[in-house]
């Protein structure tokens, strides 16, 4: 280098050559970001929208207030709102930290070692963990929903059955008429843990057409979540509603000290505010579940008629894994079947408009049609 | 009381004007330590002759403008053509001496940053305001006690009770 060349490398850039310079940043940047295509996950039933504001603020409240003050261990107001809308007692309506853990407390309270608990399968996940948690049996009874595979699984052992109704991952659902027979048929020493987390989604048959079962048959024991349709998932509220004479084991239930105020207050909100919501989230599940079954009759796929947010199905060319993977390709995480045992299938999310064309056209690209 | 306009008691976060790093356009690569001390010292010298340029303005400059424009006067015979080309000359020397001060002062920054300084600005303002402060009262006495000027055809010595 010579000794100008040495001294010139010092020349700071202008005022216009740096201005310059963060105007191509910003362009690139710009590039960037438009031509980034982010991944489209299809993969949870969770609502993929942000929580309704209200319930946002409501919570926010909650939490900049006195926090330093136990809540209300009963969750009494919430508990006579939601006993109100289902039209059941508030003793027999139980709030916990999503249904899950309310599902886990009544397999607690419930099974005894070397009992049994029956379970459709495929089916969610937790079932099986939370038998085993209990020290219990698991049993799953394939084939689906069918109340007569069920009812011949039944054994002196079975002390539980957990439905998942409309089911994850398969999108079955058994209607009132069809439970009330389920549970006319099921023996004395039989509860059904009936796991309504999607039933939000169903248009099948009138919301809440089961709670209409509670009065008839103290065993049962509906679950509700706020973390789907609702879109609260992180806030982990949950219900479980019971029939007469149940209030003893909704108690053993229900979290010893109940759950957080915001908790509290943003469910109560969410009941208040979300009914609107609630209506225009089913019916655009429903029609795009309805667009997306139409569209799959044109692709070598198989799939289940569904009354969740989800999609059940089968390639008849790939297993679920490889299935899941080339989606995965094309920017779309969906859940495969293996992480319910099953090879053949692939778990989709029901959810916009614009998410079922990319599911499609992400569908064509891995089937190659 | 505030009075800084580009204080904003931290509502913007962004750099205040004026205080951005000098921005290369590669990254320098800078000499040894040894090679820094050298550059410190041209820099010295740089200053040194800016100076001197600066000083240049207050003395010989306005000795070599009247040197010229009294020969031409003596030449010619017309004071009015001396008077011309004194200034004609003083202000062409002003300038090419600010020229040459300009380009002085950007090789002395980028010798600086070469010595390893964050040399941001150039100091010619500083050089000029103080050859002035040190020039002009010089001059002045120059031209009032001893210069032997007359002002409209009386001796300033004179006028100021000097003799």
């Amino acid at each position: 280098m010579g000794l100008l060349d040495y001294y010139r490398q010092f020349a700071g850039m202008t005022d216009e050559e740096v201005t310059e310079q963060l105007r191509e940043q910003a362009d690139e940047h710009r590039r960037r970001a438009l031509a980034r295509i982010e991944e489209l996950d299809l993969s949870r039933t969770t609502w993929h929208e942000l929580p309704h504001p209200d319930v946002v603020n409501a919570v926010t409240f909650a939490a900049r207030g006195a926090l330093n003050v136990a809540p209300d261990p009963t969750a009494e107001e919430l508990r006579r709102e939601l006993g109100r809308r289902n039209g059941v007692e508030p003793d027999r309506v139980a709030v916990g930290h999503g249904a899950a853990q309310l599902l886990s407390a009544a397999a607690q309270a419930l099974l005894e070692p070397d009992d049994e608990l029956l379970t459709p399968w495929p089916s969610y996940g937790l079932y099986p963990v939370m038998a085993q948690r209990a020290g219990a049996q698991a049993t799953p009874v394939p084939g689906g929903h069918d109340p007569e595979r069920l009812l011949a699984a039944v054994t002196p052992a079975t002390r539980a059955i957990a439905l998942c109704n409309p089911n994850d991952p398969t999108g079955e659902h058994l209607d009132a008429p069809a439970l009330r027979a389920l549970l006319e048929a099921l023996p004395e020493h039989v509860s059904l843990l009936l796991d309504e987390a999607l039933a939000d989604f169903v248009t099948a048959e009138a919301s809440g057409a089961s709670l209409q079962l509670l009065d008839d048959h103290p065993r049962l024991l509906i679950f509700r979540t706020f973390s789907k349709a609702y879109g609260l998932a992180g806030l982990r509220a949950g219900y479980v509603l019971g029939g007469p004479g149940s209030e003893p084991l909704l108690a053993r239930i229900a979290p010893a000290l109940g759950v957080g105020l915001p908790v509290q207050i943003g469910a109560l909100e969410a009941l208040r505010r979300c009914d609107t919501q609630l209506i225009q989230r089913r019916a655009a599940v429903a029609a795009e579940r309805e667009r997306l079954l139409d569209a799959l009759q044109e692709l070598p796929l198989d799939a289940h008629p569904s009354e969740a947010n989800l999609l059940w199905l089968r390639s008849t060319g790939l297993s679920g894994s490889e299935l899941t993977v080339r989606l995965q390709r094309s920017g779309v995480r969906v859940m495969s079947g293996t992480t319910v045992g099953d090879e053949h299938h692939v778990r989709v999310t029901v959810q916009s408009a614009a998410a079922t064309d990319r599911l499609l056209d992400a569908l064509r690209t891995a089937l190659g049609v | 009381m505030r009075t800084d306009p580009s204080e904003t008691g931290g509502l913007f976060v962004t750099r205040r004007p004026g205080t951005r790093p000098v921005q290369y356009r590669t990254a320098p690569r800078r000499g040894d330590a040894r090679r820094r001390r050298l550059d410190g010292f041209v820099g010295a010298g740089l200053l040194a002759v800016m100076v001197l340029v600066n000083l240049c303005f207050w003395g010989p400059l306005p000795l070599a403008c009247l040197w010229i424009g009294g020969h031409l006067q003596y030449w010619t015979d017309s004071v009015g053509l001396g008077l011309l080309a004194a200034f004609v000359t003083l202000g062409g020397g002003l300038l090419l001496g600010l020229m040459a001060l300009k380009r002085l002062d950007y090789a002395w920054i980028l010798v600086r940053r070469a010595a390893g300084h964050d040399q941001r600005e150039g100091v010619i303002g500083k050089i000029f305001m103080i050859c002035c402060m040190i020039g002009v009262p010089i001059f002045g006495i120059w031209f009032t006690f001893f210069s032997g000027a007359t002002l409209g055809g009386f001796d300033v010595q004179s006028m100021l009770g000097g003799g």
